[in-house]
């Protein structure tokens, strides 16, 4: 994964799947990037810390999709977020 | 055959009553007995590296993360199915049981007999099987094993009181037995501080007003050279205590730590136990360099093992390990106990009678030391307070206490 300033990324659509727990964030994000035209970005943001190894081993298996970038953020409860930018390939 | 649980016909039933689940406790008993079940892992890499389900007998595993059965099913159930020809029953099983529940389901979608473990390796890790050492009308005896890391803490009941050794993180798991069985703590015991899983003394001394026990020496950090913030009395070399109708000798055994001590208990029928923590395993021993200063302390395990526990403990007594490196070193009832004189002529390890070669094999036989375990010593004397994730995060995974090979 090529480490990216998040900022600089251009996201094409933003799925929200807060409180979703393994494996729906992953499954979410797999449909959603279905329906992306090829090139695409789409943004994740996910409290499930699993999230973050669960999508890099994706974008291995996967042979459309290549993960641009994760961070991590607080959000105004002081919950982690787990961000992660996914561009659609083939 | 004892074992029913995990054969094909006892899946079926599961599935004909509507259960596509099984709990960890159902597994853990199921692999007490060799079984034809296939473990399906559906975990990704580096979790399924870091540690997975083992038992006495560990069944054959495949590790598929869950991802591949999204991206092309039929691919990754036709994985599956090669391997269960003969329609094996398959264990799903992932880190908290949603994505191996989700597998489970697509498998059987295609006709094959599988099975969720509930919880996934959260409930795996956090199960501490108990079984009886022994039951006699003056005294009981329990093994409380937390499987999933090879850590074996030890309870003494007699006469309505108690004494828990070595009390792993799940303090009320202690207290839900003694409830059981009508009996009030007193005791808590330490034989070390540990470096690999956190205590249960402190917290279990507040909870109940039973004095938490450990030896000064360990009440001092190894590396961060500061002494203890939390209450407990202090134990020493001969201190003895009573238990109902059970006496308990303080024995100080230094090496693996400086202030590790055994607790021999004899009972009133004659027998004796002796708890040794990271002193004495029923395979190798415990190593010296989990303070930093393995060639100092090799040469301290020497002479605490072939001349304090020679000249201390009876030949006949059952040592009491804190530990294990495979559930192989269980006897046919699961327990990890042997008597001291079968340990010197089976624990391979032992055979030494020379000081300065032990001390070689010690040095050379060292594995890696998980670099949270300075954190966990720690908060086992108090200089730290982990959140619940954070102590799960510095348990994860199983001892490395023992020498290696």
């Amino acid at each position: 994964m090529a480490s990216i300033e998040t900022a600089t990324i251009q996201v094409d659509q933003e799925l929200d799947v807060r409180g979703l727990n393994c494996p729906m964030p992953l499954v979410k994000a797999r449909q959603a990037i279905l329906k992306l035209d090829v090139g695409r970005i789409l943004k994740v943001i996910s409290t499930d810390r699993g999230s973050v190894k669960d999508f890099q081993g994706w974008a291995k298996a996967a042979n459309n999709v290549t993960l641009l970038a994760q961070s991590e953020e607080t959000d105004s409860g002081g919950k982690t977020l787990y961000l992660h930018y996914v561009q659609r390939t083939k | 055959m004892e074992s029913v649980l995990l054969t094909v016909d006892a899946v079926a039933d599961l599935q004909a009553t509507g259960h596509g689940e099984i709990f960890v406790q159902e597994l853990f008993a199921a692999l007490q007995h060799p079984s034809n079940l296939l473990l399906l892992d559906v975990r990704n890499d580096e979790e399924f590296r870091l540690w997975r389900i083992e038992g006495r007998y560990t069944p054959e595993t495949l590790h598929l993360p869950y991802f591949f059965f999204l991206e092309d099913e039929d691919n990754a159930v036709a994985q599956v199915k090669e391997r269960i020809q003969d329609r094996r029953p398959v264990v799903v099983v992932c880190a908290k049981g949603g994505a191996s529940g989700y597998v489970a389901e697509r498998l059987r979608a295609h006709g094959v007999r599988a099975i969720n473990l509930a919880g996934g390796m959260v409930e795996w890790g956090d199960f501490y099987d108990v079984r009886a050492v022994a039951q006699q009308p003056d005294y009981r005896i329990y093994q409380v094993d937390r499987v999933a890391r090879g850590c074996v803490s030890w309870v003494f009941i007699s006469r309505g009181e108690a004494a828990v050794v070595d009390p792993l993180r799940f303090g009320e798991r202690y207290l839900k037995l003694l409830k059981q069985q009508g009996a009030q703590l007193k005791l808590l015991l330490d034989t070390h501080a540990h470096a690999d899983h956190i205590s249960s003394g402190p917290e279990l001394a507040q909870m109940t007003g039973a004095a938490y026990h450990l030896h000064p020496y360990d009440a001092i950090h190894p590396f961060d050279m500061l002494p203890a913030r939390m209450q407990y009395e202090m134990l020493h070399d001969g201190q003895r205590f009573t238990l109902g109708a059970l006496q308990i000798e303080v024995i100080h055994t230094p090496g693996h730590t400086l202030g590790q001590v055994n607790f021999l208990v004899t009972t009133p029928d004659g027998e004796a136990f002796c708890c040794t923590g990271d002193n004495l395993f029923i395979e190798s021993f415990g190593r010296p360099d989990l303070g930093g200063q393995g060639e100092r302390w090799a040469p301290v395990v020497y002479d605490t093992i072939f001349g304090v526990m020679k000249r201390r403990v009876p030949a006949r007594a059952w040592i009491l390990p804190g530990h294990y490196a495979s559930p192989a070193e269980a006897n046919p009832d699961g327990l990890y106990m042997k008597r001291l004189e079968d340990l010197w002529r089976e624990n391979r390890s032992l055979h030494f009678t020379d000081k300065e070669r032990f001390v070689e094999f010690v040095l050379s036989h060292l594995p890696y030391m998980p670099p949270q375990y300075m954190e966990i010593k720690r908060v086992n004397i108090g200089l730290s307070n982990p959140s619940l994730d954070e102590a799960d995060e510095l348990e994860l995974g199983k001892n490395i206490c023992a020498l290696s090979g």
